[in-house]
């Protein structure tokens, strides 16, 4: 336990450390930040939930940014050629999975979290939006760590198996967009039951949390893919010492 | 404490380790000589359980490096080839990290990690980030990190590389004040270094073992004959033929510079024939300015040992 919050320290501190974080943060403020104002300017007049086009922007760019966070997990580690050392010390592959993992999730929802308070600087600037529904916000937020989750432990485990970082990023970027519209996909094939396109669609989730309906079902979903994929980080780490 | 039987490690075609098996007692300290690309690495990795082996049997400690791949790595200290740190972190914070990873907490933690900054001499740059560090500074941090938690084997691979000469002074005390506590596995291409510090040399070239021993035993072994160098003014044609009258002289080789000349006397083993030059020359009458036997250290094994392999 303890190895495992040393290195969920040290991940979240190489996160703070290297320059790439701050401009992704400052970038993806800025993103999030717009494209909910284009949103909300667009549908003046109309019957929107401001809370659904305040998730949708962030679920929107938070792709860019969890490809981006995860691409350095490992290749950085393995082309600095500090994961010899830290394969050498005495930790198991799980901590070291889980500390990395840990530590990229954190860094993401810690920059995430102020784009949430976009809704009440706009609820606090213009009297005609009205009270924030709490439960929305709840719901929204509980959503987009979810996909936060479940995104960042592909890139995991995409990581783990590239050795560049720019390929890193590429292929985890194509396989998150991939994962958003998985439902849409699905829904091409006209034999594929309704239910099973509902259950796969990330963006109707969105929507649906967004307005503060939350269901257990996506969370299982997304519950057991992050549990699998980081299964399979494990799986690919520890393969090194037999293969 | 280090046992390796039958070691045998391919990467895909090439055979990087060739059914290499020796044995490490506790308490000693052992150089790793041989060639760039004799396995000398690749063995290292097979002992810190970096690398899997392809076959044979690594024991440290009476713990298999395979099965028991955590309690092995709990009592080693293995400071890799390039000595790979975390440019970002500062050097306190990094031993701190890997002091915690390595099974050291608190009070114990925090004087460990003062005292391996004061023997590895990095006082100075405690609070400074490890990317801005000299090469030779990173050295000593890789070494620090390597002792903090007090391992029973030190595996270091070229430890004094790109150190300046006080520097490597520093480095081979301390590591030899660690002996006896510790076992040290070091493998270093400075071979009068391993000469001073290393009890016992194995040398490998091609995945093998083709010399273990003693540095005095290693010279002593070597095959060829001693030589004997001596410098005398006189009639070159005189003197070579006195000196190949001595008994014990196998051949004598000559070249003049100026009035003096450079005679070079090959000898027969266990013959000290250095007296009867002396005695030769002076009772000629001839002068005499230098008599010198030719020392031979562990570069000559070292390039006799790995250069045979080559030709045979």
């Amino acid at each position: 336990m303890r190895n495992f919050f040393a290195i969920w320290r040290r991940e979240l501190a190489a996160c703070f450390l290297s320059p790439i974080a701050y401009v992704t943060m400052v970038f993806f403020l800025i993103a999030s930040g717009s494209t909910f104002l284009v949103g909300a300017v667009k549908n003046v007049g109309n019957n929107v939930f401001l809370t659904s086009l305040l998730f949708a922007a962030i679920v929107m760019w938070l792709t860019i940014l969890i490809s981006i966070v995860s691409m350095r997990l490992f290749t950085e580690e393995i082309r600095a050629g500090t994961i010899e050392v830290l394969m050498t010390a005495p930790v198991t592959e799980t901590e070291v999975v889980l500390g990395k993992y840990a530590g990229a999730v954190t860094f993401v929802l810690f920059v995430v979290a102020p784009a949430v308070g976009n809704i009440y600087l706009l609820a606090a600037m213009s009297p005609a939006v009205g009270p924030v529904d709490t439960g929305a916000v709840v719901g929204g937020c509980l959503i987009i760590f979810m996909v936060t989750s479940f995104c960042m432990s592909m890139g995991l485990l995409v990581s783990l198996l590239t050795r560049n970082q720019i390929a890193a990023a590429i292929s985890c970027l194509c396989l998150i967009w991939l994962t958003l519209f998985l439902g849409n996909i699905v829904a091409a094939f006209p034999f594929m039951s309704p239910k099973l396109v509902a259950y796969l669609s990330v963006l109707s989730h969105v929507d649906d949390f967004s307005r503060g309906s939350i269901d257990t079902r996506p969370l299982v979903l997304y519950l057991s893919g992050t549990v699998f994929m980081i299964f399979t980080a494990v799986r690919v780490l520890e393969s090194r010492r037999w293969k | 404490m280090i046992k390796v039987e039958n070691l045998t490690k391919r990467f895909g075609r090439t055979l990087a380790i060739d059914n290499l098996s020796f044995e490490v007692k506790r308490g000693e300290i052992v150089g790793f000589l041989g060639p760039n690309g004799a396995g000398k690495t690749t063995t290292m990795r097979v002992l810190s359980c970096f690398l899997p082996a392809t076959g044979g049997k690594v024991t440290i400690g009476g713990f298999d490096v395979f099965s028991d791949s955590l309690e092995v790595r709990r009592r080693i200290g293995y400071l890799p080839e390039n000595v790979p740190l975390y440019m970002d972190m500062r050097v306190n914070e990094y031993l701190g990290f890997r002091a915690v990873l390595k099974g050291l907490f608190g009070k114990k933690k925090r004087q460990r990690v003062s005292e391996v900054i004061e023997a590895c001499g990095l006082t100075d740059v405690e609070n400074s980030i490890i990317g801005r560090l000299s090469k030779g500074y990173r050295q000593r941090l890789g070494l620090a990190d390597s002792l903090v938690h007090e391992p029973e084997l030190l595996i270091l691979d070229e430890p004094t590389i790109g150190l300046d000469p006080n520097q490597i002074r520093h480095i081979r005390n301390l590591i030899k004040s660690l002996a006896h506590q510790h076992t040290v596995l070091l493998s270093s291409h400075i071979l009068p270094e391993v000469e001073m510090i290393c009890e016992r040399v194995l040398i490998i070239n091609k995945g093998r073992i083709v010399a273990s021993d003693t540095p005095g035993n290693l010279v002593g072994l070597m095959s060829g004959n001693p030589r004997t160098i001596t410098e005398v003014m006189g009639p070159s044609d005189k003197v070579l033929q006195s000196l190949e009258k001595i008994p014990g002289v196998v051949k004598v080789t000559f070249e003049s510079c100026g009035e003096w000349s450079r005679y070079v006397c090959d000898c027969r083993k266990d013959m000290e024939i250095r007296s009867e030059i002396f005695k030769t020359v002076s009772a000629n009458g001839w002068i005499m300015r230098e008599l010198m036997t030719e020392k031979r250290n562990l570069e000559d094994v070292f390039v006799e040992v790995t250069m045979e392999e080559k030709e045979s």
